[in-house]
């Protein structure tokens, strides 16, 4: 059976369907949490900021009008909620940041267990080094390298959700990478070995 | 041989180019090995990148959405500007209709007499008695100021000297009630009074 559009299913959604809902409640609840994490990293402001976009979805029901992808909507709604988050918590942010407490319990349900400890604490160790990169850059950069990168959103998409040109996508894009190049350099190294 | 520029170099790592430019930079990589390093260090990169593992929504996650859902007062979503927007025309029209109609009672209630061009288009309703002979007329006077009938049977206006209370006064007068059956039993074909 061929898996319904996002479409169909705000359409029946429209129409009071709660199954409709559910669907797209699992189809996204994964990277959307995902993402809001990775933008505000700190897992139980993620979920509540993701469900404030569920819910808005299912507020606006009657009144969405399909003018560009489900998906292009929807990381819109998330990354308006994420960066005003963000910029309500600015100062705490950067106090965290400086004290680097992500490697503390509330991310530990994040890291596969599968590893020995000795792998494990390696992994937890790149991971800060990575969301301290990703969490330096600007936020626009910052906002289109981990829809690029993690959520696997198109550049073209990106333009729309940012509201910015492809090119100026491009540009964002090398310019993240570019910084993350340099801010990465050991674990870069570490790698060629 | 002169090095792309690392920006190509990177959109070729990530599949930003159309197939044209990714065509000329495989051609160049073929011969460069500083820039085909640059595309390996960019792909080498975005693998360091991936020990960033996904968030997975906590246990309750899904629950608490629903039951944020079903907190929603039900319908609540249509209710937005636009939705609305038939409601508030209905209430402008009415909110006119009101306006229109309080200034023509207005414009009716302040008239300080009555306009020719009005009893012309009223002229049906208003009851005229019918005209007095001279013969009837040297029996008994007129004593009502009232309008007149020409040929044309158009109502000339009163005179303005005549005020409202004056003309309710005449209404009274025993004079043309006591002469009323007399009007009323003249014949009809002399209704008309000539000048």
């Amino acid at each position: 059976m061929a898996m319904e559009s996002d479409l169909d299913l705000m359409q029946r959604i429209r129409s009071g369907d709660a199954a409709s809902f559910e669907t797209l409640l699992r189809r996204y609840r994964v990277p959307l949490v995902s993402y809001c994490c990775r933008m505000v990293r700190d897992p139980a402001l993620a979920e509540d900021l993701a469900q404030e976009v569920f819910l808005r979805v299912y507020k606006a029901r009657e009144r969405y009008q399909p003018e560009a992808r489900f998906t292009t909507w929807l990381y819109r709604i998330a990354t308006n909620l994420a960066l005003n988050a963000i910029r309500d918590r600015r100062d705490e942010v950067s106090k965290s940041a400086s004290e680097d407490p992500e490697g503390g319990p509330a991310f530990e349900q994040f890291i596969d267990a599968r590893p020995t400890a000795e792998q494990q604490l390696i992994q937890v160790d790149k991971e800060r080094l990575i969301r301290q990169a990703v969490a330096s850059l600007p936020e626009n950069q910052r906002v289109a390298v981990i829809l690029h990168k993690y959520q696997e959103v198109d550049y073209r998409q990106i333009a729309k959700i940012l509201r910015v040109s492809e090119s100026a996508v491009k540009s964002l894009l090398f310019r993240a990478y570019e910084a993350l190049r340099e801010r990465l350099e050991p674990l870069l190294r570490e790698g060629q070995i | 041989m002169i090095c792309l520029n690392r920006e190509q170099l990177f959109r070729y790592a990530h599949h930003l180019l159309n197939p044209q430019e990714v065509a000329a930079v495989r051609a160049h990589l073929g011969g460069c090995s500083r820039c085909r390093e640059a595309v390996i260090n960019y792909q080498r990169l975005d693998a360091v990148l991936d020990a960033w593992k996904p968030a997975e929504p906590s246990a309750g996650f899904d629950t608490r959405v629903r039951q944020a859902v079903r907190a929603q007062p039900a319908g609540r979503a249509g209710w937005s500007f636009g939705d609305l927007r038939w409601a508030r025309t209905l209430a402008l029209v009415s909110l006119g209709a009101l306006v229109i109609a309080g200034v023509v009672w207005l414009a009716r209630s302040q008239r300080p007499g009555l306009n020719p061009s009005a009893l012309a288009t009223k002229q049906p309703s208003v009851k005229v008695p019918a005209p007095i002979s001279p013969e009837v007329a040297k029996l008994k006077p007129a004593t009502v100021a009232r309008p007149q009938v020409k040929n044309s049977g158009k109502l000339e206006p009163m005179s303005s000297s005549v005020s409202e209370d004056e003309d309710a006064g005449a209404l009274d007068d025993d004079d043309l009630l006591a002469n009323f059956d007399i009007l009323s039993e003249l014949p009809k074909r002399d209704a008309r009074v000539s000048d």
